[in-house]
């Protein structure tokens, strides 16, 4: 049998630099974590084009993304649509413009109110499942096992969320405008008699693809945006279930927050190109 | 004592850090084919470090570990996923995928690794890695309808699904009943003796040491601080490594 060994000299410490104190903590950790999420979006475009592609599980995350969210887009994207009718037309009835109602709501639906409202539903109900999922996969250490199974973890999980969601958030937003507009065709009908054909033929007179195309590209955008923070919140989850919470509730959070702050942007892109 | 083998695992001068914490500072160890060496220390001392380290998932400081006559640090991703195909690992937690069935949890590293089976060849491997843990009747079931024992058995057989040379051991009788626990690890054992693997079993549980350990690897402050066979720890005038077996009887 081998005697019992003694511990060494302690592991010197590296110190950070002086100036570094400087900073407030808060704006560090902010500037941390902003360089973590730049740092996790560039694996992403390095590992997408790199074989073998996960097809299957993107698939399969396509299906989980998508048609697992029509009901809530659709329920959601017909009140508003109803509601917005609703709403705007004792404003317009002011100034006799009633007959502008359908060609408002559907600009405002198309241009804004749609792509927004669906990458708020979907930044809520996918960002927090993919936080919630890969958190606990990260806990549980089913994110190690992948690994040591001979898969890429990030390949496997990671990216194939993050193609589904940006993949899937335009496809919902197209089909969330289109309920929207029909829940204002009800809001319409309630109150005159107007014909489906004309209502529609109202709302695409006054609309141009220019209205639509940037709306369209955008929510490619907020789908990439939703699925990047919802996987680096799980993906980089705190030990135990405090941080699996923590990792579904932040990723609605920033995901809602990146989501609007991107929609500064494009409004500001699209008035560059003088789409406005 | 038994001869052994030619040496699968060697790790010398191995050190690792978490920040300011040092985990590992100089731990050395070596495990020859057909051993069972048992690594024991107190929670968080970084036995658990050790065996990730091995299979590559944490990267170390210093050091080297060759890993069936290979430097680990120096694979490159590809030669690394050929030799964790040659590992079993059984998680602390089991982590088996709460999405799949057992069977697909199972197919997951068969299908994986990149070793080409038909579909009858992958169902009757799989079927009787079942068997021999005993239970071929879960198949169809999922994670969240085990019982703990059975998540560990489930573990145990995906791991050795792959016919694994080495098996590296999370805390496998953490968190079970003293009965499970035996039976757990005597199931180690048989495994061991069926599957002719070596193995290095991360515990702090003395009964599972005394059953399946060859040699025990006492870490303290990040060295291999004593080794002996189980007897010969016990019988050491040693404080820190007495400590483990004054509740075993």
């Amino acid at each position: 049998m081998e005697s019992t060994k003694q511990p060494g000299p302690p592991v010197p410490k590296k110190a950070d630099p002086a100036w570094l104190s400087i900073i407030p903590d808060d704006l560090r950790d902010f500037l941390n974590e902003a360089g973590d999420i730049t740092r996790f979006a560039m694996r992403f475009f390095r590992e997408v084009f790199v074989p073998p592609y996960e097809m299957r599980e993107v698939i399969h995350q396509c299906y989980e993304v998508g048609y697992r969210s029509l009901t809530l887009v659709g329920l959601t994207a017909f009140i508003i649509g109803l509601v917005l009718t609703l709403q705007s037309r004792p404003t317009l009835a002011k100034f006799g413009a009633e007959s502008w109602l359908p060609a408002m709501v559907g600009i405002s639906i198309i241009r804004e109110i749609g792509p927004v409202i669906v990458a708020l539903i979907c930044a809520g109900k996918i960002g927090s499942s993919i936080g919630a999922e890969l958190g606990s996969m990260k806990v549980t250490e089913q994110i190690d096992a992948m690994e040591v199974s001979g898969t890429n973890p990030f390949k496997y999980i990671v990216v194939s969320r993050m193609i589904a969601t940006t993949l899937m958030i335009p496809v919902l937003t197209i089909m969330g405008d289109t309920i929207a507009l029909c829940g204002s065709f009800i809001a319409v009908r309630i109150k005159s008699s107007v014909s489906f054909t004309l209502f529609f033929n109202q709302v695409f007179e006054s609309t141009e693809f220019s209205d639509f195309l940037p709306a369209f590209i955008k929510s490619f955008f907020f789908g990439f945006a939703i699925g990047l923070i919802g996987c680096y919140k799980g993906y980089n989850s705190k030990k135990g279930t405090e941080g699996v919470g923590e990792s579904a509730n932040s990723a609605v959070v920033v995901a809602s927050l990146l989501v609007f702050v991107l929609d500064l942007i494009a409004v500001q892109i699209t008035e560059f190109f003088g789409y406005i | 004592m038994r001869a052994y083998g030619e040496p699968i695992i060697e790790i010398t001068h191995l050190q690792k850090s978490f920040g300011d914490n040092a985990v590992l500072t100089d731990f050395n160890l070596t495990v020859r084919q057909g051993e069972n060496v048992v690594v024991l220390g107190k929670s968080g001392c970084g036995k658990s470090v050790l065996i990730k380290c091995i299979v590559g998932l944490i990267k170390y400081d210093a050091g080297s570990i060759k890993l069936f006559g290979k430097e680990v640090s120096s694979l490159k991703q590809h030669e690394l996923d050929t030799m964790r195909a040659r590992i079993g690992f059984v998680f602390q937690s089991s982590a088996l995928y709460d999405s799949m069935t057992v069977r697909e949890n199972l197919e997951f590293p068969l299908r994986r690794h990149g070793k080409k089976k038909s579909k009858e060849e992958v169902q009757q491997l799989i079927e009787e890695t079942l068997e021999h843990v005993g239970l071929a009747h879960a198949i169809h079931l999922m994670p969240a309808e085990l019982s703990g024992g059975m998540r560990k058995r489930i573990g145990l057989a995906r791991s050795l699904v792959l016919k694994p040379e080495l098996m590296l051991y999370d805390e496998p009788t953490t968190g079970l009943d003293p009965i499970t626990a035996e039976e757990i690890s005597k199931l180690m054992l048989a495994m061991q003796q069926m599957y002719n693997t070596s193995s290095i079993i991360i515990s702090h549980d003395m009964h599972c040491a005394e059953l399946t350990a060859n040699r025990l690897v006492v870490m303290m402050d990040g060295i291999d601080y004593a080794q002996g066979t189980f007897e010969e720890l016990q019988q050491l005038n040693d404080p820190k490594v007495h400590a483990f077996f004054l509740n075993h009887k």
